[in-house]
């Protein structure tokens, strides 16, 4: 918490308040990780009860965000706060909005496991496992670089979602293939296909959100600039 | 009984810590005060405006211890009780069991009959008392009153009806009227031309510029104004003889008959004939006289206006001297010198300087002022005039600038609290505008702080105003020929002694012949003083309210 | 290759550089000015550039030197016998400290406004022409002009005409306080020195200031000290923080309230502990 430096604030009310938001924050990023855990777990097993837990779950997501807007919307009124303060509550809106997107993504893996596969197209989804385990890492490290405000692991993970990219477009290539070759197949190798979508996703507002950390830190707005551009930070 | 007393013990500290002792003590100073200015007034007042009420004339027959008969008139001054022991050594026959005697204080008047026109009479004594209407009260120009019976009214010398008295009075009035324009005013400027024209010749003397010419010119004037003032003179030669053409008898108390002659009389009342309207109107024509008259019979009778003139004249000129010059004190005090120890001196000297006693600003007025300053002044300019000064001796110039010296620590002070009072923020407000510091003390400074100054100045006014005893050095006479302020060029004569009302109850109650007979009028005369103090002061007060209204400071 | 960076649109409208000023953009330059008050130095090495028909906003804490720094440009501390000056502050390039300026006429080029409304107490009409009437100017028709031009200028001429001559006591805080810019304007200075303008007024007063000293510019060159950041941030162009007498960031307002450079500021700004 020290590292965001707001605990020297004159008003420890003014503390209090952020401290609040931030750790909203945090249990919000815990659960978006459980979501999408969960709903990976319940594609690699089948599970559909796991998935329709992360379904019935989703309005946690979806309540958090609500009241962590309406907190900031309360420090900003209050406080009205300024550099620091300000990037970090513009960081906080601006994270939660794709920690919610993130939730409906899961939701959307998890959607999958529900829809009755013949078990040769089951075999399409393990397929996304490794997908699936990547992001959920970038998704870990994310929130961890976001606890810690920290910048070189936020340049890190923004770099790894290249990786994640590439391993997107190769499953697409692949499930292209088995479209081809089985034409029949095209309604559930899409599903397979809006999964490996909503992962892909995901890696990308994990990459949002590590371009807020940095803006918050180093006050640069580096979203929509080239890696050469970041790299000079 | 210990939880009682510990009880009450708490009741009283509750009842010291809410206050209310503290509110009940400076009440009670309070109304102290008040009660002893209220006081101060009405005795002064009643005292004083007694003095003018038209009086009862008693008629009192006694018998003294000597089987002698005696008639007193005149009025009851005061009366006494005094220990019938002091009397016992005298002859007096009294009542053994008594151990007061009462006694009255008659002014008898008729001064030209009796040695003093006060007695003491014996309450014991008196066989009877009446207050007969016939009784009329003579009031003179000379010897005070006369109490008596009118026995005739010789017009011309022929004896005449009584009921002629008021028409010969009026007629008598208006050529004494017309003598007053004469003598003071007519004959006055004249004599005073006379003199300026000897000055002249005297200085052209002086300055060995006296040519034939001029000696003509000034000879012929000369000869001009004698020529007028002796149609003038038997002009009123004439009118004096018309006055004194008829004359009264009266009977005194003694039964001796007395011819009063119209020239000395002023007015006749019968007193004991007054309803209580006319007992009103004499009184309040008592009190115009008291205001508009000159004194006479050595200030014991008559008004008083030649004092009440010089006080306020030379308190207007006090004011006019100390203002300017404790202003420019103060702005230089606080503005322009440096804050530093001979600042610091400075300002002590001149509080130090308003505890200076009064007196010692008299000897220093007359040797500074009238002396040193009024001599050289004579000398460069009026050596005509030498050996008689013009400047160097007291004069109401000198009174008014030793009390200006006397009360300008007053004007600074208060000027300076004034100055002080001002908030930084205006004179910032004016420099910041490109004004210089004069510009700003001149055009913001100074208003601002007039109300300050007024207030320095009104309490200059009330201590200048009660002075007394530097002016007897510097100026007060006990009888002033001339107003400083007349009809002669240079119409303010700055250079003439003058009266003044603290002079004059001083006089008036302690160095006249008859101080039994002045006192009413010392205290009249105090109420009047009393009166014009508080005049000036609420005429400053109200000019300062006005000024402070107009600059008034929200509340910053 | 072209820079895909995004500008932010409030910085392209009057953004200079503060940095490379042109001498034509710089109204007053303030070159290593110390002050001393007695033994304590209370300014320490300023250098600065106030622009041109710009809002520079001084913002610190009490005592950090920010209202002595404005009441140098006016020459307002000399009235302060312990003050001692060293370094310079330019005027068109001349020394307001060199040995032959006129201070009267310096403040009449540099007009002040204070923390408390301090009009004169007298009628709103004479307040105005005040400065005028210094300068020696009592044609009737110039001062009735200047005053319906001045009060216009300082947004009060339309609550006031029908009684310019009435006390100018009469009038509510924030109605003095743009009497006071108004008799400021009066002489058309170059530069309006603003010294916590607000600080003594209500928030609805405050904005009716906030919004004249934003109309003021196009005249003026402005200078404010200023205890309420918001209100810096609001109305300046340039912010320059100053801590014990240090000028330690100048920048312009929308960086140094985002992003300021030095920790010192971000504290200050941020409301936390130095």
């Amino acid at each position: 918490m020290d590292s965001l430096n707001i605990s020297r604030h004159i008003s420890g009310q003014f503390n209090e308040d952020l401290e609040r938001v931030i750790n909203l924050v945090m249990q919000m990023g815990g659960l978006v990780e459980k979501q999408l855990n969960e709903a990976l777990l319940s594609v690699s097993q089948a599970d559909e009860e796991l998935a329709k837990k992360v379904l019935s779950n989703d309005y946690q997501v979806n309540n958090l965000e609500v009241v962590i807007d309406d907190e900031c919307t309360r420090v900003i009124a209050k406080r009205q706060p300024a550099a620091g303060d300000l990037r970090l509550v513009m960081a906080i809106i601006k994270t939660i909005a794709d920690l919610e997107r993130i939730g409906d993504e899961a939701t959307k893996i998890a959607e999958v496991t529900l829809q009755s596969l013949s078990s040769q197209h089951k075999e399409l989804l393990l397929n996304l496992d490794n997908l699936g385990r990547r992001v959920l890492e970038c998704l870990q490290l994310t929130l961890d670089a976001f606890t810690r405000m920290d910048v070189e692991a936020a340049i890190n993970i923004h770099k790894m979602d290249e990786k994640i990219d590439r391993e997107y477009e190769a499953i697409m290539r692949q499930l292209m293939t088995y479209m081809m070759e089985d034409p029949r197949s095209i309604p559930q190798v899409m599903t397979v296909i809006w999964s490996a979508r909503a992962l892909e996703r995901i890696g990308d507002r994990c990459q949002n959100v590590c371009e807020y950390i940095i803006y918050f830190v180093k006050g640069k707005v580096v979203r929509h600039t080239t890696k050469e551009d970041m790299e000079t930070l | 009984m210990m939880k009682n007393s510990n009880k009450e013990q708490k009741n009283m500290n509750k009842w010291f810590s809410s206050g209310s002792p503290w509110i009940w003590l400076s009440a009670g100073g309070v109304s102290i005060s008040l009660i002893s200015v209220l006081g101060l007034l009405w005795l002064i007042a009643s005292k004083g405006l007694s003095y003018f009420w038209p009086a009862e004339i008693h008629e009192f027959k006694s018998i003294d211890q000597h089987g002698k008969h005696t008639t007193v008139i005149g009025e009851i001054y005061d009366r006494e009780f005094i220990p019938a022991s002091q009397l016992a050594h005298t002859s007096i026959v009294l009542d053994p069991t008594q151990e007061t005697v009462e006694r009255l204080l008659v002014k008898t008047g008729n001064r030209e009959l009796v040695s003093l026109d006060f007695r003491w009479i014996l309450v014991p004594q008196i066989q009877s008392t009446s207050t007969p209407e016939e009784l009329a009260v003579i009031e003179r120009r000379t010897n005070g009153n006369f109490y008596g019976y009118i026995d005739s009214v010789v017009l011309d010398g022929k004896e005449v009806e009584k009921s002629k008295l008021p028409e010969l009075l009026t007629r008598v009035d208006n050529f004494q009227e017309e003598i007053d324009q004469l003598q003071t005013t007519d004959i006055g400027a004249i004599n005073y031309q006379l003199e300026r024209l000897r000055l002249k010749e005297r200085k052209y003397k002086l300055d060995n510029q006296l040519t034939e010419a001029r000696k003509q010119e000034l000879a012929s004037k000369t000869q001009a104004l004698k020529d007028e003032y002796t149609t003038l003179e038997s002009e009123l030669m004439a009118l004096r003889d018309e006055v004194a053409r008829d004359h009264i008898v009266v009977r005194a108390m003694d039964g001796q008959k007395v011819t009063i002659n119209f020239e000395h009389i002023l007015n006749i009342t019968y007193n004991n004939k007054l309803g209580l309207f006319e007992k009103v109107g004499t009184f309040l024509s008592q009190i115009g006289g008291f205001l508009i008259d000159d004194p006479r019979e050595a200030n014991t009778e008559g008004g008083v206006f030649p004092a009440i003139f010089g006080t306020v004249l030379m308190v207007l000129l006090m004011t006019v001297i100390v203002s300017p010059f404790g202003v420019v004190a103060a702005i230089y005090l606080h503005e322009y010198a440096g804050k530093n120890a001979l600042t610091k001196l400075l300002r002590i000297a001149v509080i130090n300087l308003a505890g200076v006693p009064s007196i010692v600003y008299g000897v220093f007025g007359l040797g500074f002022f009238v002396y040193m300053v009024g001599g050289s002044l004579d000398q460069l300019f009026y050596p005509e005039t030498l050996p008689s000064p013009t400047f160097g001796t007291p004069g109401v110039m000198w009174s008014a600038i030793t009390l200006a010296i006397l009360t300008l620590p007053v004007v600074i002070v208060s000027t300076e609290e004034g100055l002080a009072r001002i908030p930084s923020a205006m004179r910032h407000g004016s420099l910041a505008l490109g004004a210089t510091k004069a510009e700003t003390l001149w055009r913001i400074i100074l208003p601002i702080a007039s109300p300050a100054i007024m207030t320095g100045i009104i309490l200059a006014i009330a201590r200048a105003a009660g002075e007394v005893a530097p002016l007897m050095l510097v100026g007060v006479v006990k009888m002033a020929p001339n107003l400083p302020l007349d009809g002669n060029f240079p119409f303010l004569h700055l250079d003439r002694k003058f009266m003044h009302l603290g002079f004059h109850i001083y006089d008036v109650g302690f160095q006249s012949p008859n101080v039994e007979a002045a006192r009413p009028l010392v205290y009249a005369t105090a109420l009047l003083l009393v009166m014009i103090i508080i005049s000036l002061n609420m005429t400053a007060v109200s000019i300062r309210n006005r000024l402070r209204e107009k600059y008034r400071m929200l509340e910053h | 290759m072209i820079s895909v960076t995004p500008t932010a649109l409030a910085d392209s409208a009057n953004k200079i550089d503060l940095s490379n000023l042109s001498p034509e953009q710089v109204a007053l330059s303030i070159d290593n000015l110390n002050l001393y008050y007695g033994e304590k130095q209370a300014l320490q090495n300023i250098s600065m550039a106030i622009p041109k028909g710009q809002v520079t906003a001084f913002i610190g804490p009490s005592g950090c030197g920010k209202s002595t720094l404005l009441r140098c440009i006016n020459r307002m501390n000399d009235l302060v016998d312990i003050c001692k000056i060293t370094g310079e502050i330019n005027l068109h390039g001349e020394n307001i400290y060199g040995k032959h300026v006129d201070v009267a006429e310096l403040r009449r080029k540099v007009g002040m406004v204070f923390q408390r409304p301090n009009p004169f107490p007298k009628s709103i009409y004479e307040n105005v022409v005040y400065g005028l009437r210094i300068k020696g100017e009592n044609n009737r028709r110039v001062l009735d002009e200047a005053v319906e031009k001045s009060l216009k200028s300082a947004a009060l001429w339309n609550e006031v005409k029908d009684r310019l001559h009435e006390s100018a006591l009469g009038l509510s805080g924030g109605q003095q306080q743009r009497l006071v810019i108004a008799r400021a304007i009066a002489i058309q200075p170059e530069v309006l020195l603003l010294d916590e303008p607000t600080s003594a007024l209500d928030p609805i007063s405050t904005l009716t200031i906030e919004e004249l000293i934003n109309d003021l510019k196009e005249q003026f060159t402005v200078v404010i000290v200023t205890h309420n950041m918001q209100q810096a941030a609001r109305v300046s162009d340039q912010t320059a923080f100053m801590y014990m007498g240090d000028l330690i960031e100048y920048a312009d307002t929308n960086t140094l309230f985002t992003t300021p450079a030095k920790k010192k500021t971000e504290d200050y700004i941020t409301g936390r502990y130095g």
